[in-house]
């Protein structure tokens, strides 16, 4: 069978490939290249070595500074996020009325895009300022909490519904066995149930961090950096970098593979670390 | 051996089906592609029986060159862009010229040109702020000198040269900034008992102006204002009034004293002055100085238009903002203009600041019908009379060419008041120099910093500090960059 | 199951739960009430006194509607985003299932190589290739809806053909050997064998890959952006917020309740399928 379908190569993969090419694989390429360009557009490319990478390390180019922000945000974003999740979750299935509809309107939020996301969570808490004579960009604080509140409430409907379809393949006989035994509530919560839903644990927090990490429109929409690029996350950075100042897209693009760098570590640990709880099961 | 047969058969359509599906999908947009172009050759064999016709009358051979080209203009002006649309709407109607305008959002015009600049279809006309302007985006710069818009220009220095004697940007409007006030409330606080001072006319430095406005604060209710000023918008974004136009002051009097057009490191020897009138505008407006960071240029201009504040510093071409307000109570012949005083010794005889930071500029990469297109989409605006009506009354520009006579000025209160201003040989002119300052990066930071400032986190030390590191670092970066 | 559990009585423990989840749902629901109720509200009152409700002076009807439409081309957003989603679901659905059907059942250097690619290209971020994306986009002409739809085939490539293979890869070979016993060529049997049993993951796909379309700012922003007549829902929400020079404020909340409408409407008829799609996506991917 392998050998007639091996004839149809280019039925069945030509059109995704070629998409895929122009929208992937050549870009990357050349973007890799670039990033150890001098240019203002792709056709102007002089090669400068590491200048980019030396620039972009510059104080006032702010790549350090927002990946501190960045990471000091996504810390903060995975815990909260996941601990209410998870709580909430536990909530729902505890056989309570409606159970449904809660589920429904915790979800709901996630499916509204960052871009207006942010726009709504701006007017709100600038009118909740409004009342302490603040704004949300009177300090970097409030942009950092108010990032942190919005990727929670975006977040946790969708962690939730992951761990609830966690808990709910917890044998019950396990957890009748633990009463049994005698143990207390917390002793089977932390003892029988989180081990057990432990694979929804690496899920989300992989989620988590790879969408607070990337985050680009929530960022944009809520401060856009402000007050003085305090509040600008790496994304946000390295856009600035490309559009908001000429003879800056080399810096830009080095920035960016750096980040691919980060991103991909970040990504092959995690799945390290998640083969590994495969094989231990 | 049928039965295969058949079942071949039927793939070979299915996949037909798919190839012609895709190709069906490409042959579409073939046809598309060719219906416009059709579309484009009727309009311009109807621009060139337009163009025909208007050869005996006028600019009949820019038109004739100009035939298929299309003029796509990246405006800088968000508060114009309705009357640039209509009027791009007008002009393919008369000639069948394509005009596409489009509006940045204010502070990312650059950004916008560059994202812009760099497509296939790219804008045929843009501008840029002056000679920094010039030296980021000179590789897009048409020479104009032989053009017949640069000929009519009233003052031929103020365009920008090149290294090479070549013309590059040619100044489209003049235009004037000071504080905006509402004369009759500043009437109903003269006419009060204890007033600080009688009329407009003393007011004409800053420690009377101070003495005046903190006055006017303390009895606000008295003269039914919510304050004097109106909020001093620092939304980024928003704050081209105070990092740009309010800091053109120290830095003019700064280069007046050093005798220099330009300088690599600000000194910014006249911070105290800016920070004498900053603090005046933020410690005596309606709104609270922590506030501040979400206010936005409508909204302070609605305050003004509304009558709950006095004073807002602006330009001529703020009059819209102002006349377009619903519920608006200030009266036309109450809107005036007086100069921005900060403390500077002689300033009694200081003027607006008069000037441009907007220069026309062709793209040089665009192809020689666009660019044909564009120049004669500008001659027709700037010289013929439906062109000349748009500019003075719909845009309100005060332009600088010889094809307007005496009454083709605009009529708008503001720009009455800047040209009495400039006409006026008493005073002395404050000139834009905020056109050598270093990037929008600068801009930015120096307006976050006011915020900053506005919300206490950050001293008045740091902000000049700010101003003066950001200033040197940027100067270095554009040089570099060169 | 629930009408089930609803009959059950419920403890004090339990209704003390279920009373702290009604404060939750109004905390949660609370931000798009915000700005419902703002969306009503004459836009220089909307800073002044943001949290109480529209009355006489404050009230002016559907005037923020009517205003952001007219200057915004909204409506023409909702269209093109529509076409945009839809299509490029469609396109994706149906062309990566395809290819992660054949790069699952051919075994080779090449096949490996390609599916290492895409689920590579997984992990990169948005910005290392937009800037090279972008000016290859605009040469070969693809900014426009088409061309769009064209490059989120080639973006959303990788998680789509990452899943599918995951699916393909536990339907038991037998089914198709049976159907090539019969007679069928790879696309018979494709088409007639195989989609079907893919359905429940192409539903997934195709719900995950729509949220993100739908959703998705910084591509059509840069290929399409401001020049066109073509902007999709969060590049108009941008623009109206960002074009400072007339901002306004009620037109702003009015817009932000218009973007949200579709997506609640959406989700609350398929919520089912959504929210088994995005656990399902989620534990694979």
């Amino acid at each position: 069978m392998q050998k007639t379908l091996k004839k149809y190569f280019l039925v069945f993969t030509l059109p995704t490939l070629i998409a895929f090419s122009l929208a992937f694989v050549i870009p990357f390429i050349l973007g890799v290249y670039l990033s150890f360009c001098k240019f203002t557009t792709v056709d102007n490319a002089t090669f400068n070595g590491i200048q980019n990478y030396i620039n972009a390390f510059s104080s006032t180019s702010g790549f350090i500074s927002s990946l501190g922000f960045t990471v000091k945000f996504v810390v903060v974003a995975i815990v909260t996020i996941n601990v209410f999740a998870f709580c909430l979750a536990l909530l729902l299935t505890k056989k309570i009325k409606g159970t449904n509809v809660f589920r429904t309107v915790f979800f709901m939020p996630n499916l509204i895009g960052g871009i207006v996301l942010g726009y709504t969570w701006q007017q709100m808490l600038n009118a909740v300022l409004l009342h302490y004579e603040k704004t949300l960009i009177s300090s970097p604080t409030f942009g950092y909490w108010g990032l942190v509140l919005l990727m929670n409430w975006q977040m946790i409907g969708y962690m939730m519904i992951i761990y609830i379809a966690g808990l709910q393949n917890v044998p019950t006989d396990l957890l009748e066995a633990a009463k049994i035994d005698g143990a207390s509530r917390s002793q089977t919560l932390f003892k029988v149930t989180i081990p057990m839903v432990m694979p929804s644990i690496t899920i989300c927090t992989f989620l988590t961090l790879s969408n607070s990490f990337k985050l680009y429109d929530q960022n944009l929409a809520l401060t856009a950096g402000a007050p003085s690029h305090k509040t600008e996350m790496v994304a946000l950075n390295i856009v600035n970098s490309f559009y908001g100042k000429a003879g800056y897209e080399g810096v830009g693009q080095a920035k960016a593979l750096m980040f691919f760098i980060v991103v991909g570590a970040v990504g092959l640990l995690q799945l390290v670390f998640t083969r590994k709880q495969e094989v231990d099961q | 051996m049928k039965k295969k047969l058949i079942s071949t058969l039927l793939c070979v359509s299915m996949v037909a089906t798919m190839l012609v599906g895709c190709g069906g999908g490409s042959e579409e947009a073939d046809t598309s592609g060719e219906t416009t172009t059709e579309e484009t050759e009727i309009e311009t064999e109807e621009a060139g029986d337009d163009a025909a016709a208007e050869e005996s009358t006028e600019e009949g051979d820019a038109a004739a060159s100009a035939e298929g080209g299309k003029v796509y203009y990246l405006n800088f002006k968000p508060e114009a862009d309705e009357t640039w649309q209509a009027i791009a709407a007008e002009y393919t109607e008369l000639t069948g010229t394509e005009v596409k305008v489009v509006t940045a959002a204010s502070g990312s015009y650059e950004e916008t040109l560059k994202s812009e600049i760099a497509k296939t279809d790219a804008p045929t006309l843009f501008q840029i702020n002056g000679p920094v302007g010039y030296q980021s985006w000179k590789d897009y710069c048409l020479d104009l000198k032989d053009t017949d818009f640069y000929s009519w220009l009233l003052d031929p220095t103020l365009a920008i040269e090149g290294e090479d004697g070549g013309v590059y940007g040619i100044p489209y409007v003049v235009e004037g900034y000071g504080i905006i006030y509402n004369n009759a409330i500043m009437d109903k606080y003269f006419a009060l008992e204890g007033a600080k001072a009688a009329s407009m006319d003393e007011v004409n430095n800053f420690a009377k102006l101070k003495e005046v406005v903190e006055d006017m604060q303390a009895r606000k209710d008295e003269l039914g204002i919510d304050g004097v000023f109106a909020s001093t918008s620092l939304l980024p974004g928003e704050d081209w009034r105070w990092q740009t136009h309010l800091a053109n002051l120290p830095v003019y009097y700064e280069l007046k004293d050093k005798n220099a057009t330009d300088v690599d490191a600000l000194d910014f020897t006249y911070a105290e002055n800016f920070k004498n009138i900053f603090d005046l505008y933020i410690n005596n407006s309606c709104t609270a100085p922590g506030l501040l960071t979400s206010k936005d240029v409508t909204s302070s201009m609605a305050e003004f238009a509304l009558g709950q504040v006095a004073m807002v510093q602006n330009g001529n071409w703020g009059w819209g903002q102002i006349s377009g307000v619903d519920g608006n109570t200030v009266a036309e012949t109450d809107v005036k203009f007086l100069p921005i005083y900060t403390g500077v010794e002689g300033e009694e005889s200081q003027g607006l600041c008069t000037g441009t930071e907007n220069f026309f500029c062709v793209n040089s990469q665009a192809n020689e019908a666009d660019q044909a297109a564009t120049i004669a989409f500008l001659e027709w605006l700037y010289s013929s009379e439906e062109g000349k009506a748009h500019v003075t009354n719909d845009l309100g520009f005060i332009a600088p060419f010889n094809t307007f006579e005496d009454d083709e000025k605009p009529t708008d209160p503001l720009a009455q008041e800047v040209l009495r201003y400039m006409e006026d040989s008493s005073k002395t002119s404050v000139s834009w120099n905020f056109t050598i300052f270093p990037s929008q990066q600068f801009k930015d930071d120096f307006g976050a910093a006011l915020g900053e400032y506005c919300n206490g986190s950050m001293t008045w030390e740091d902000v000049v500090n700010t101003v003066k590191t950001r200033w040197a670092e940027e100067k270095a970066a554009v040089a570099a960059a060169e | 199951m629930a009408s089930k559990k609803s009959k059950q009585k419920m403890s004090a423990g339990q209704w003390a739960i279920f009373a702290f989840l009604c404060v939750l749902v109004v905390v949660f629901l609370y931000p798009i009430a915000f700005i419902f109720i703002n969306s009503f509200k004459g836009k220089f009152f909307i800073s002044n006194d943001p949290f109480s409700l529209p009355d006489g002076e404050t009230f002016v009807g559907i005037d923020n509607y009517i205003n952001g439409l007219t200057k915004t081309g909204f409506l023409g957003a909702i269209g093109w985003s529509f076409f945009i989603t839809i299509i490029s679901v469609a396109l994706i659905v149906f062309f990566t299932s395809m290819t992660a059907y054949y790069i699952t059942r051919v075994k080779g250097k090449l096949t490996n190589g390609i599916y290492f690619m895409f689920a590579f290209s997984m992990v990169v971020p948005f910005q290392m290739v937009m800037f090279t994306m972008v000016s290859l986009a605009d040469k070969l002409k693809l900014n426009n809806p088409i061309g769009m739809c064209f490059l989120y085939l080639g973006f959303g490539a990788g998680l789509a053909v990452f899943m599918f293979s995951g699916f393909v890869k536990s339907i038991p070979l037998e089914i198709e050997e049976a159907a090539m016993i019969d007679g069928c060529n790879p696309l018979q049997n494709y088409f007639g064998v195989v989609f079907p049993i893919l359905k429940p993951t192409a539903i997934t796909v195709a719900i995950l890959q729509a949220m993100w379309v739908w959703n998705d700012y910084l591509l059509p922003y840069l290929v399409i952006g401001l020049s066109t007549n073509y902007k999709t829902i969060p590049v108009v929400v941008q623009m109206l917020v960002g074009s400072n020079g007339n901002k306004d404020m009620g037109a702003m909340m009015a817009m932000l309740v218009l973007a949200i409408v579709p997506i609640v409407i959406f989700y609350l008829s398929c919520q089912k399928y959504i929210i088994e799609g995005v656990v399902a996506g989620a534990v694979k991917g």
